[in-house]
This record gives C-alpha cells, structure tokens and sequence, in this order.
C-alpha cells in the first residue's frame, strides 16, 4: 500500500507488528490524516493490546525506572495545545448540561460555553500560568488578544476558588470556578483587556497571573 | 480501574502534544510498557533501551497520535512492540549473518523468551482459536514474521493470510477480554 490507501485489513498486521517497514511508515503516514482508518487502528490496537496483557508481567528494576523515564525535548506550540486541552474539557462537559435544560442559568452557561469552545478552536489564543499556589495546584488562563473572553483553568484545587479582577489598586469579583472531576473552570465573555487576575479563597489572593497584550 | 473521563482527557492532551499527558502516561503505562518489549526481546537492558526509544519517537512525530486512535495506553503497547520487534529482527537479521559467515548452520530461531508456564492465558485463548487462524497469528505474535513471510511459510495468498490473522485477532481479543480476572 501507499500513503493515499485506506488502512484495511492492514490494520490487524500493523498492531500485530507483522509488517515490513515501509508498509508500516505508509500506514502511520496515512492514518495521520485519515479518522475512519485511525479508529480501525485503535481497535486492532486494543485487541493486541489485551494480548499484551495476558502475558506475563516483567517489572524493571527501580532504578530502571528512573532511567526509562525519556528525556523529552521541549514542545512547541505551547498555547495552542492548552487551547485544545481546555476545547477537549468543554466538548467532555458539555453533555451533563443537557439535564438542565429547563434551567435558564444552566442554558446561559451552556451557550457561554459552546462560544468558549468555538473561540478556543481558533488560533489565537494567548495564556498566562497563576503564580505557585499551595497543594500542588496549579491554575492557567487563556484569553483572547483582544480581551474578549477568558477562560480559567484550575487543577487540583481543593476549596472554591473565585477569580478576580486587580486594576488600580481594587479587586473586581469576576464569579467561581466550576469543578469538572479534578479541573475546575470558569468563562468570562469580557469586552476589555485585564491586566492582572487573582484566584481568591474567602478573603485570600492565593495565586495571580499577569496577562500580556500586543500593543496595536 | 480508570475512570473512562479521565482517559479521555488525557487522549484529548496526548493529541495536542501537552508535556503533563506524556509524563502521566508515561507514569501510568511504564510497566506495561517495559513488560511488552521484555516479552519480545527477554532482556532487562534491551526492553529499557527500547520503551525509551519509542517513547521518545511517538514525542517526536507530531502526528503520531491523533484522538480517533483512541486509549493511549493501547496505542504505546503497540509503538513499544513494534519497536521491539524491528530491534528483534535486525539482531536475528545480525546473527543469521554472522552464522552464516561462521558456516555453521542456524537453528531457526524463535523470537521469545520467558517462561512458557507464566504465558498460560494468551496460549490457552489462542489454543481455542481455529488452527487455520491460530496458526498466522501466533507467526505474527511470538515470531515476529511479515505479513509476507507468513504467507510464504504457509503457501498461502497474502490476502488468505491477512483475513485470517484479522479475523483471528478480533475472535481472541473478545474471548481474552470475556476471560479477564
Ligand atoms: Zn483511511
């Protein structure tokens, strides 16, 4: 095969490693950009995968382990990829919603949040990390050039979280993260840049983040 | 168990090349990992060598993973055996050669190690199997031969051989996974 065929039954050999090299770099190649044949893939890969674990267990050595670990290059496209992540998170969302339809705060989230993920899905999406917060969590917003919407993203936070505004020696009190499992988020559609935001516990500033604009 | 949610947001993070999904997954999966290229290779040194290598390759290729795959866990257990098995090849490619040069004739050699008793599950599955299925499969699976090795070996047509280990594969998975402890 070649790179413009569908996988086919190719997809069995492939998982099972049963094919020569350059059939194999065809099928990756092909698959990069092919759904249907990327999901045929997983199938047969779940099915050698379950092979896989009906044989016996070897666990390496301790420090092994440490040395197994790869030693990854740094990524690129950072923002984008968060952009994904946080698209992916609302798409996941999004179907506990539907309960509540009769609901007309719940609707007005979930419109809020298909427009959160329909800007998400385009390009420019700028980020900022909050500064270290206790527990191990940690928080990152990302926000339009323009200032038009915002979205925080919290991990691993135990207490409820609001988000505020610091401008001019004040605090704006923008709402609370919602929790999702262990991620918590909060959107804001906005019409104008904010400089700095602060996650706030009670009456605590707990983390803060500093947003960049390109001057225009 | 994995809570399937959890799966599917690091599928989602895994895809968009996020740093954190390969350190989870990498925390989460390594002994899998390491136990698929030992029970190809039976080398502690070699199936270190090999999880790191293709470990590092799926990083390097941005499109290596896309979210249709879907479990990453099953996607890396295949990465990890293919690479084990390529590894495998090129060193009986190696000693086929070097025994040739020796001119002392090879034993064919079969690509395992490990004790037999422990692989009891996965040979009493593929026991059940249809010989005409059993047979390409366990080719495939403990020798590592091509698709057209196979064929050869068998003197069947490829196409035979491929439906065959297809339909094999999907008949074994489902009884491994209605046998699963
Ligand atoms: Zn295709």
């Amino acid at each position: 095969m070649n790179e413009r065929d569908h996988v086919g039954e190719n997809a069995a050999l492939y998982a099972l490693g049963a094919l020569d090299e350059f059939t194999q770099s065809a099928v990756d190649a092909h698959a990069a950009g092919c759904a249907a044949c990327s999901r045929l893939l997983g199938a047969a890969e779940d099915d050698v995968a379950r092979m896989a674990a009906a044989e016996p267990r070897h666990q390496p050595p301790g420090a092994m382990v440490r040395r197994l670990r790869p030693n990854l290059p740094a990524a690129h496209a950072g923002l984008l990829s968060w952009g994904a992540f946080a698209a992916a998170l609302l798409l996941a969302i999004l179907p506990s919603a539907y309960f509540w339809q009769e609901n007309q705060a719940m609707r007005a989230a979930m419109t809020a949040r298909t427009d959160a993920m329909s800007r998400l899905a385009g390009t420019s999406v700028r980020s900022a990390t909050f500064t270290a917060m206790n527990g191990g969590a940690s928080a990152r917003v990302m926000y339009a050039p323009d200032g038009s919407w915002y979205v925080v993203l919290v991990r691993g936070a135990e207490g409820a979280l609001d988000v505020a505004w610091m401008h001019d020696g004040r605090r704006t009190m923008l709402g609370t993260v919602q929790p999702y499992g262990d991620v918590a988020m909060l959107y804001l559609p906005k019409s104008h840049r904010m400089d700095q935001l602060a996650l706030v516990e009670g009456p605590r500033v707990v983390a803060e983040a500093q947003l960049a604009y390109e001057s225009k | 168990m994995l809570d399937p949610g959890d799966d599917d947001t690091l599928a989602a993070a895994f895809a968009a090349r996020e740093r954190w999904a390969f350190d989870e997954a990498y925390r989460r999966y390594a002994p899998s990992l390491y136990s698929a290229a030992y029970n190809v290779l039976g080398n502690a040194e070699d199936a270190a060598d090999c999880v790191q290598d293709a470990l590092t390759r799926v990083w390097r290729s941005p499109h290596a993973y896309r979210r249709e795959r879907g479990l990453v866990r099953s996607f890396l257990v295949v990465c990890v055996r293919n690479e084990a098995i390529s590894r495998r090849r090129s060193q009986l490619r190696r000693q086929h050669l070097e025994a040739r040069l020796a001119a002392e004739p090879q034993e064919h050699e079969v690509l395992r190690a490990g004790d037999p008793i422990e692989r009891d599950r996965l040979r009493a599955a593929l026991a059940k199997l249809p010989p005409q299925q059993r047979v390409p499969l366990e080719l495939a699976y403990y020798e590592g031969k091509t698709h057209a090795e196979i064929s050869d070996e068998l003197r069947e047509p490829l196409g035979t051989v491929k439906s065959r280990i297809a339909a094999g594969l999907r008949k074994l998975a489902a009884a491994l996974d209605t046998a699963t402890p």
